[in-house]
């Protein structure tokens, strides 16, 4: 079906995938200060995911790159065009809401036919009917297209939302946190369906969530925002084993990387049941010192010669390997051991990391990282 | 037990209904009893004789100039109220208006005058102002009075609006003119029955407005037409009833045709709750 589909949505006439650049966007709200120094781009094609806490900020970006909301300052570009002050239905996009924002008194077949029906693009009802009926197919819903939303199930609604999206092939495509409506079971088949979407439709996607998985899973790469500000853009994979801050660092996995804090002496960051070799150049850059190491990246170790040394508090069991949760000195520990190891409440434990390369090494004041080479800490 | 409760709860019923249509149903049977039998007894319920006399009556004495006199003036006054009070009401929903809360306060201080208090000064403005007993007079005062109501029921609906429902038809290339009209007033569809139907009832049925304010017999409205048929010498109680059956109709037939828009429960469905 997917191979079918795909020879049929290629051809419709709308624009071809765009560029976008954010070029040092702000926007204040009085007084306050909602985002700043927002700078990214996304190339023709590209899934790019917004990823943040909530009220990092993103959701305000995505309305400012709509047009929903103007920014205070700095630029919007897509394509070559400067949009920065041009009205939503001038920019050529379309937009998944988290609510889907269905007309609730137009049937599906007139939700997905609604942005063809506008003045400016007026087409003829035949035109409509038969891109209706394309984008409808695409997406399982041609039983549906008589009912109304409230006729129709959560599932169905997103999807209608998504054909509404797609039925005139914009030059990108906003999903904001489209998939947060749904149950668990149902937004991980919608998550694959939307990457399967993605890859049909050649279409440049920027996508908004807090929900990291989905970011990990759909996106070719992330922006990750908190208060306001841009942490780290990169893909997945950078922004999972190169953090470049601590923000970034605990924010991603599930759970996030481990973090021990403390003073750098001879080479060593010490404390309570933590002893870690510093990469050498560090001690003359930074006196505070995070170590952060990934849930995974531990392994077992005899507790008398361990480097770092607790008590166990919990083991749980998820099949194809266990998630310890160990106390060592006061930072709370996890690590991803193999299945068959057995451990008791209370019982001490002792472990290494996998390897040194492993370890990732911050500033704790500033909470930036060190780089690869231990020379500065990272931009 | 459970019988005696129902026996009850049918006994009440019953009275209740016929409290509430008998003097209708005698209404319509006296509008079509021939003028002997009206006051004839034993009194009888249903005419020996069907006659549409005092019907005929009514057209003859030109009532049904007043029954359009009626109808122009109230729906004016509606389409009028309506359409400011929408405006207004979206506009208090969407817009940073200075004074906002202030205002909507004095929309309901308005609500709770009744119009009959401010008659007098009224009559003296409009006097003033050359207002008095013309053929505007009436839609701009009914208009006044149903604004605030107006106002306040579709700005409650347009908040309960999601605003993304707007967002999205501005994203799908139409302008904020086109997504109120497309997307935000068949979703306030509710709100603005309501009022109309308020805004009706109030302009149809007012007498004390209408007989203070016209005088010339032309511009006259039903209900004030109608008061002259208790004549001087005794009522003509068959044009009476028959007139105040025509002018019960519109009502009646209005709740039949909106009633499915009165029970509001519209905008379920279009976000998940």
């Amino acid at each position: 079906m997917t191979l079918e589909m795909t020879t049929r949505i290629q051809p419709s006439t709308g624009a071809p995938a765009r560029s976008v650049r954010i070029v040092d966007v702000a926007k204040n709200y009085g007084a306050t200060r909602a985002v700043s120094g927002i700078n990214f781009d996304l190339a023709p094609g590209e899934f790019v995911t917004l990823l943040g806490p909530s009220g990092c900020g993103k959701s305000t970006t995505l309305n400012m790159i709509a047009g929903l909301d103007l920014p205070t300052e700095g630029k919007i570009i897509i394509g070559d065009r400067d949009v920065t002050t041009v009205k939503p239905s001038d920019r050529d996009i379309a937009m998944v809401f988290q609510s889907y924002a269905l007309y609730p008194h137009l049937t599906v077949f007139e939700n997905i036919g609604f942005p063809l029906r506008a003045k400016r693009r007026r087409l003829a009802d035949a035109d409509v009917q038969q891109k209706v009926m394309v984008a409808a197919g695409s997406l399982g819903l041609e039983k549906l297209l008589h009912r109304y939303p409230r006729e129709v199930s959560g599932g169905q609604r997103q999807r209608v939302a998504l054909g509404r999206a797609m039925v005139r092939t914009p030059a990108l495509y906003l999903l904001d946190e489209p998939l947060s409506n749904l149950d668990q079971q149902l937004r991980v088949q919608m998550r694959s369906e939307l990457k399967d979407l993605h890859i049909r439709l050649g279409a440049t996607m920027l996508y908004v969530t807090h929900d990291q998985s989905e970011a990990m899973t759909l996106s070719d790469r992330i922006v990750v925002m908190s208060n306001g500000r841009i942490e780290q853009v990169g893909t997945p994979k950078e922004l999972y084993h190169q953090p470049t801050n601590l923000f970034v660092a605990q924010f991603l996995g599930d759970p996030g990387m481990n973090i021990f804090v403390g003073e750098l002496d001879d080479g060593r960051l010490q404390s309570i049941g933590v002893d870690l070799f510093a990469p050498p150049r560090i001690g003359s850059l930074a006196s505070g010192i995070s170590a952060g190491i990934r849930p995974e990246d531990l392994v077992v170790a005899d507790p008398e010669t361990a480097r770092l040394k607790g008590t166990v508090r919990t083991v749980e069991f998820l099949g194809s390997r266990a998630l310890l949760r160990a106390d060592i000195g006061d930072t709370l520990v996890t690590a991803f051991l193999p299945a068959q190891l057995e451990f008791a409440p209370d019982q001490s434990i002792g472990l290494n990391p996998s390897s040194d390369d492993r370890v990732r090494w911050f500033d704790a004041q500033t909470g930036k990282a060190f780089d690869s080479q231990w020379l500065q800490p990272a931009m | 037990m459970k019988s005696v409760r129902r026996l009850a709860l049918i006994s009440f019923s019953l009275l209740a209904t016929i409290v509430a249509l008998g003097p209708i149903i005698w209404a319509v049977s006296t509008s079509m009893k021939a003028t002997n039998q009206i006051f004839a007894v034993p009194p009888r319920l249903f005419p020996t004789e069907a006659t549409i006399e005092h019907y005929r009556r009514l057209v003859a004495e030109g009532v049904h100039w007043n029954f359009l006199n009626s109808a122009i003036y109230t729906f004016s006054a509606v389409a009028i109220a309506v359409t400011l009070g929408a405006l207004a009401g979206y506009a208090l929903v969407r817009f940073e208006v200075p004074g906002k809360r202030l205002l909507l306060l004095v929309f309901m201080g308005a609500m709770a005058v009744p119009s009959f208090a401010v008659l007098l000064p009224t009559q003296i403005m409009f006097s003033q102002a050359g207002l008095f007993d013309t053929r505007l007079t009436l839609p701009i005062l009914y208009a006044a009075h149903i604004v605030p109501f107006a106002v306040w029921m579709t700005r409650a609906q347009f908040a309960s609006l999601p605003r993304e429902l707007e967002q999205a038809a501005l994203i799908d290339g139409y302008s904020r003119w086109e997504a109120v009209w497309k997307v935000l007033l068949p979703g306030a569809r509710p709100a603005l029955i309501a009022a109309a139907a308020f805004g009706f009832l109030y302009s149809w049925n007012d007498y004390i407005t209408a007989t203070t304010m016209v005088e010339t017999p032309q511009l006259r409205t039903l209900p004030v037409a109608l008061i002259f048929f208790q004549g001087f010498h005794g009522r003509d109680w068959g044009a009476l009833m028959a007139g105040v059956i025509i002018a019960t109709l519109p009502p009646v037939l209005m709740f039949l045709l909106f009633r499915r828009y009165l029970i509001g429960g519209f905008s379920e469905g279009s976000v998940k709750g």
